[in-house]
């Protein structure tokens, strides 16, 4: 490819798609008229873009799309119907829910004040006197008792006895 | 803004994307008329954009409806859009590109269509070219391999990189001037002008130029 055919390629496909015009299209043509590669190209590039080109719409698009304004009007509406119906109930809402709040603050005081938390149970123990009696009886390793037979004296009295009889009393 | 009550209506201009005159100054009326709550302008509007945008999805639709339905979200998105820019305040003196933003939401709404449709068997509608096919030449077996070279000549379209399909698409289905395809693809006319050309040149590499 020479370097003029290259130069020039880009106003070619421009041209091939009907887009050139004025000094362009004058320099173009001058080319185009002694070099059969470049002629030649050109047709092959007009060839492809009718391939490209979409048929035009048959009776079955043309039925499908005869009514798109009317469509797209109802679908407008429909859409600014659902857009009112989302504010109002935003709206109404949120008034229901700053009402809710004022009646809540208005009655705190009331709802909290018979449910004051309760001391804990450490605050409740105070000091109380001990009653020293019961802590001795509690407290006490061998329970004192009159009985001798519980307090062992019985031993003693034995041997005292013993003793007596041995010293000739 | 005007429909929440402030009774001003906007000061807004359409930027219509090449048409001048009265017809601008119409669809400037159109839409300041559907921004204040005239939803009789919105249809007006659908039908003075309508043969635009159903040329730029329909490559992607699959049916009819499909075709339809994609062409609805558009001006629904592009509606929508337009009333959020008035209210947010930002629009450039007061400027509204609703063309260009339809042609741009066409495209991207397009583009998402064919993704999902692709996890599926693509037969899009220009695999059905019922009309088309009764203007080639005489003979069935003809017109059955030029449907063929067709068929596969649009399905490598949807192959080509993103800009390069866009552009190509932009120029092929909605015969827009450079100029407009650049605006709406905020690329400047020469690179647009040069994707095109990179367009051809990748689509005659995916097809294979000896099966033209």
């Amino acid at each position: 490819m020479k370097p003029e055919c290259r130069d020039l390629e880009v106003l070619r496909s421009l041209a091939a798609a009907g887009a050139l015009d004025g000094d362009e299209a004058a320099r173009l043509a001058a080319h185009l008229a002694g070099c059969p590669a470049c002629r030649a190209a050109e047709q092959a590039d007009r060839a492809l873009l009718d391939l490209v080109k979409l048929p035009p719409p048959g009776p079955a698009e043309a039925l499908a799309t005869a009514d798109l304004p009317a469509r797209a009007l109802a679908a407008l509406r429909a859409r600014g119907r659902r857009r009112h119906a989302l504010l109002r109930f935003g709206t109404a809402g949120g008034v229901a829910l700053a009402v809710a709040a004022a009646v809540l603050l208005l009655l705190a005081p009331v709802l909290f004040r018979d449910r004051a938390p309760e001391p804990p149970a450490v605050a409740q123990a105070g000091w109380q006197e001990p009653d020293v009696d019961a802590l001795w009886t509690e407290s006490a390793v061998l329970e004192l008792s009159d009985d001798a037979a519980s307090t062992g004296d019985t031993w003693g009295d034995d041997a005292l006895a013993a003793y007596d009889a041995w010293a000739g009393e | 803004m005007a429909d929440e009550g402030d009774g001003k209506r906007p000061l807004l201009r359409v930027v219509p994307g090449g048409s001048e005159g009265s017809a601008r100054r119409e669809e400037e009326a159109l839409l300041a008329a559907f921004l204040v709550g005239d939803d009789e302008a919105f249809g007006a509007l659908v039908r003075r954009h309508e043969k635009l945008v159903l040329s730029l999805v329909r490559r992607y639709a699959r049916t009819p409806e499909d075709a339809r339905d994609l062409a609805q979200r558009t001006f629904l998105r592009a509606f929508e859009a337009a009333r959020r820019a008035l209210r947010r305040g930002v629009l450039e003196e007061g400027a509204v590109p609703f063309r260009r933003w339809l042609i741009r939401i066409a495209v991207n709404l397009g583009k998402n269509h064919l993704r999902d449709a692709l996890r599926f068997t693509h037969t899009s509608l220009e695999s059905v070219p019922e009309e088309r096919l009764g203007t080639e030449p005489p003979g069935a077996a003809a017109a059955l391999e030029h449907a063929q070279r067709a068929a596969r000549v649009r399905a490598a379209v949807l192959e080509l990189p993103r800009r390069q399909r866009e552009v190509l698409t932009l120029r092929v289905d909605a015969e827009l001037p450079f100029a407009e395809v650049a605006a709406a693809l905020s690329i400047t006319e020469n690179a647009a002008r040069v994707s095109f050309h990179h367009a051809l040149q990748k689509l005659k590499a995916l097809v294979g130029e000896d099966s033209l």
